[in-house]
């Protein structure tokens, strides 16, 4: 007999023995595998159905995206559609209009002519005197 | 089965009555089916190899227990071919696992006096010894040659037991052990062999 051949033999007599040692597990741990087994089955179906009751929800939750993709869409669309050189237009308008209006500010407008003048005189002088 | 057929038809019972498996999924069914008949036919090996690993009985149905529940969870739509060496692959990660935890725990246990012994607690040598009934000779012999192979494959370094048991007692091929265990096919072979002498070193005469 060659030493393969031992080594064969060897491992189907050791193969008979692992085999008779499970035989002789008792059946308390023969019933704890058996529920833990159920235990994996059950997680199992849990899953399987979870990934079900997520598919119900795709419809509802591709309505939302779809309606947060059109609101996403017009808000990038609304500035482009008013040329920004013309925001500033209507509030410039109504400051003139105030200032057209108010007879105040015109009446100070007018006193400045007589400031200006009166500066140039004092420059003037100023000017003498230095020189 | 007709007679259950009658008892109400597919329209009046909600889709799932059994835990949370969908039953009105043939393909579902068939799957479970398959996933308990794999896993029945697995376990007592699995158990058989964890024991022998971890040395203890209730960590080793954990491990077990926990293989299952991933292998469940996580792999159950693989092809049923892949289930075996992703079975052990799972078992063998959670052994280590257990192992590693049990490393550091003995050695934090270690500086409690009286305490570092409490892992051996649950063995007890008279129940481990063979009876004294009379028996058949074969049967005596059998008893004996379990017991000394349980007690050399302990011995063995980690890796070589789970080769030998998984090429053994699971009748793996070499590709599919070392899948399981996460190395090449030759590693596999090497543990395998050198696992294979040292066994035939301590049994030869017995086996």
């Amino acid at each position: 007999m060659s030493a393969a051949d031992e080594v064969s033999q060897f491992e189907r007599n050791a193969r008979l023995v692992l085999e008779e040692g499970v035989r002789r597990i008792d059946a308390r741990t023969r019933s704890r595998l058996n529920q833990a087994r159920h235990a994996a089955l059950e997680a199992a179906g849990t899953r399987r159905r979870s990934w079900w009751s997520g598919l119900t929800l795709m419809p509802a939750a591709g309505a939302a995206t779809a309606a947060l993709l059109v609101a996403f869409v017009l808000w990038q669309r609304a500035p482009q559609v008013a040329p920004p050189a013309t925001l500033d237009a209507p509030h410039a308008a109504i400051e003139d209009v105030d200032l057209l209006t108010d007879a105040d500010s015109i009446d100070l407008m007018e006193g400045w002519d007589g400031f200006y003048e009166w500066a140039a005189a004092q420059s003037d002088g100023n000017g003498e005197s230095d020189g | 089965m007709p007679e259950f057929a009658t008892l109400a038809s597919p329209y009046s019972m909600p889709a799932a009555l059994h835990g949370d498996v969908d039953l009105s999924d043939p393909e579902a069914k068939t799957q479970t089916r398959a996933l308990n008949q794999f896993l029945a036919g697995v376990e007592l090996k699995a158990f058989k190899i964890a024991q022998a690993a971890l040395r203890h009985e209730d960590d080793a149905l954990d491990a077990v227990q926990d293989a299952m529940l991933q292998l469940a969870r996580a792999y159950a739509g693989r092809p049923a071919e892949e289930w075996k060496p992703l079975f052990y692959r799972i078992l063998e990660n959670r052994i280590r696992d257990m192992q590693r935890r049990r490393t550091v725990r003995g050695r934090v246990m270690a500086w409690l006096p009286g305490r570092a012994d409490d892992e051996d607690d649950d063995y007890d040598p008279i129940a481990q010894a063979a009876s004294s009934e009379p028996q058949p000779v074969r049967q005596l012999e059998l008893d004996e040659a379990v017991g000394a192979l349980d007690a050399a494959l302990k011995k063995l370094p980690p890796r070589q037991q789970q080769a030998f048991l998984l090429r053994t007692l699971e009748g793996l091929d070499v590709a599919e052990t070392a899948l399981a265990m996460g190395c090449s096919e030759g590693s596999v072979k090497t543990h395998y062999f050198r696992a294979v002498q040292a066994l035939r070193a301590q049994l030869g005469e017995l086996l």
